[in-house]
């Protein structure tokens, strides 16, 4: 056997492309990000950076478009959300034991597979005012047709409407395969014992899945906080600023319109905070030394 | 009762399907239309004539904004090929590499398996800006290198993290046993660790190929032109304008979402182990 130094040297060495890249590629950004979100530079002049304390930070709260898309992100947060662990959880009940599931669950995670770019195309064409099938499936209503990426509520909804259709079988994915972790014989128990179907759901399964709910649950929060790829495509954070995520005022800031780099490091860095918070939540919920016996 | 809970159910599980399914049709049928059909009142669901024109460049000539003739997409391709392998082969070496090392000989323990999740999920966003400064030095910009290194950002860590729980699944037995009969560790890897992980290497290329395939945020900042611009760019430059010549970029969206979907329905099990950080076992 190898003594314990020499393991600890090519353990180290094993790991050490890996070490250099995220050194390279991760911290050298992060360091420039936060050394940037105090000064102002732009990409666009030919100013040197120069120091100004907090003026970026504190230029965020008087941002009207940042406070926007704060809300359209809280706006989804709260209703995209909630919405899709409901329905996930649901699927996940509806297609267990029913004949032919397998398939059932492979076609119904086609959307989370698909690039969100190629999705973004497929719902402009939804949405599309004159032709689009949403609006010849409301005129079979008798409904006047709405002009979905026109108003600010509408294309509001039609974002969160694709999140939901994009992120709901991901939601259920796990949880139907959460389901399947659980012994038979824990429920069978206790149908045995005069449960109802219903009632075996309610105390026996669901509080067996609440650990997976939380890791899901956070994943999607900060899913939602990067989201970027439905907005550039569908509506292009339009009308207005009425569907600019987070993520997209950032682009916008620090690319698209201004290469204001240092106002963008500074969104990005409050960006960064919040994700980290909720990534260390999401690391105590995995509870890693179970799963990897370190 | 029985009957009406089972005819709700189906009712149900109609609805669902339809609603999760139909895009992804629309998408479909659209890419195969003839122009005639692509503005049309009430909108064909069910086209009467099919075409291959949209793949081939032939239908929509009038538009003059996108074609997918295949001479105009195929620089587009190569990029995304490139890239996707090199992303799929590097990201594929260097995980397996730390998974090793990881669940061998316990390096970093906890500390460095979180900071692995973390990367994993850090905005694109955040990191876009400061590599395009960084990349622009180094004269990287609108090269492969740039989207290879920056799709490696987001593949390694998710690789890494299967691999980990592949590697863990092996018993360490077999590792002792060869080291017994004087095998080193290069050995010992070589001949027995990597061929019993096979099928997890490859799932994690695929994977990793996959997620580099469809990457849309570092390709439109990282990119400039066809030099490097991979298929989501040219999908998205094309979105524009106030009559979208649907059928061609239907089809080109169909093009790019094939291999995607295909794989990652084959890989279902281990897609999930990724993106849950081994919360499900799938």
């Amino acid at each position: 056997m190898m003594n314990s130094k020499k393991r600890k040297r090519t353990g180290f060495l094993l790991i050490l492309p890996l070490l250099i890249l995220f050194l390279g590629l991760t911290i050298y950004p992060l360091i420039y990000m936060i050394y940037m979100s105090f000064h102002q530079y732009s990409l666009a002049s030919w100013e040197e950076p120069r120091f100004i304390g907090w003026e970026n930070y504190r230029e965020i709260l008087r941002d009207r478009t940042a406070s926007s898309s704060v809300s359209f992100t809280l706006f989804l947060l709260f209703t995209a959300v909630p919405l899709e662990i409901l329905l996930g959880i649901g699927i996940a009940f509806l297609i267990r034991d029913v004949w032919g599931e397998r398939a059932l669950r492979s076609s119904l995670i086609i959307p989370m597979t698909i690039p969100p770019v190629v999705a973004g195309i497929a719902w402009k064409m939804l949405y599309n005012y004159e032709f689009g099938p949403i609006n010849y499936f409301i005129s079979l209503f008798g409904l006047p047709k709405v002009s979905w990426l026109g108003s600010q509520f509408f294309a509001r909804l039609g974002v969160l409407l694709i999140d939901v259709w994009q992120w709901t079988p991901f939601i259920f994915l796990v949880i139907y395969a959460g389901l399947q972790s659980i012994p038979r014989d824990v429920v069978e128990a206790s149908l045995v014992d005069g449960a109802s179907g219903w009632s075996a759901m309610r105390y026996i399964e669901l509080p067996l899945l609440r650990p997976l709910i939380w890791v899901t649950l956070i994943i999607r929060v900060i899913d939602v906080l990067k989201l970027f790829d439905i907005v550039y495509m569908v509506t292009f954070g339009g009308p207005g600023s009425a569907t600019h995520s987070y993520s997209f005022y950032i682009y916008k800031v620090g690319i698209s319109f201004g290469w204001d780099v240092g106002y963008a490091s500074a969104l990005s860095v409050i960006l960064l905070l919040v994700v980290t918070i909720l990534t260390n939540l999401l690391i105590r919920f995995l509870r890693l030394s179970e799963t990897l016996g370190l | 009762m029985k009957w009406l809970t089972k005819t709700i159910k189906f009712i149900l599980i109609g609805m669902v399907i339809f609603f999760f399914l139909f895009p992804v049709y629309w998408l479909v049928t659209t890419a195969f239309k003839r122009s005639e059909d692509w503005f049309t009142w009430p909108p064909s669901f069910f086209p009467q004539h099919w075409t291959l024109g949209n793949f081939l460049g032939l239908e929509g000539g009038f538009f003059g904004s996108v074609t997918t003739a295949i001479s105009t997409i195929t620089p587009y391709l190569i990029n995304s090929i490139v890239i996707a392998l090199s992303v799929a082969l590097i990201s594929t070496i260097i995980a397996a590499l730390a998974a090793y090392a990881i669940s061998r000989f316990k390096v970093g323990g906890m500390g460095f398996v979180s900071w692995i999740i973390s990367i994993r999920m850090l905005p694109p966003i955040a990191a876009a800006l400061p590599l395009y400064v960084i990349f622009s030095h180094l004269h990287l910009v609108d090269t492969w290198w740039a989207l290879i290194l920056s799709h490696l950002i987001f593949t390694t860590p998710f690789s890494t993290w299967i691999l980990i729980t592949f590697f863990n699944e092996i018993p360490q037995e077999l590792d002792e046993a060869a080291f017994v009969d004087g095998a080193n560790i290069g050995q010992t890897f070589w001949h027995i660790t990597l061929p019993l992980s096979a099928p997890g290497l490859a799932s994690v290329s695929t994977l990793a190929f996959i997620q580099s395939w469809g990457e849309f945020l570092m390709a439109l900042v990282l990119t400039t032109s066809k030099n490097a611009q991979t298929l989501p760019i040219y999908l998205g430059r094309f979105i524009t304008g106030w009559r979208i010549a649907w059928g061609p970029l239907a089809a080109a969206g169909l093009v790019t979402m094939l291999p995607v979907v295909v794989f990652s329905l084959l890989m279902q099990r281990y897609l999930l182990q990724g993106l849950t950080f081994g919360a499900v076992k799938g």
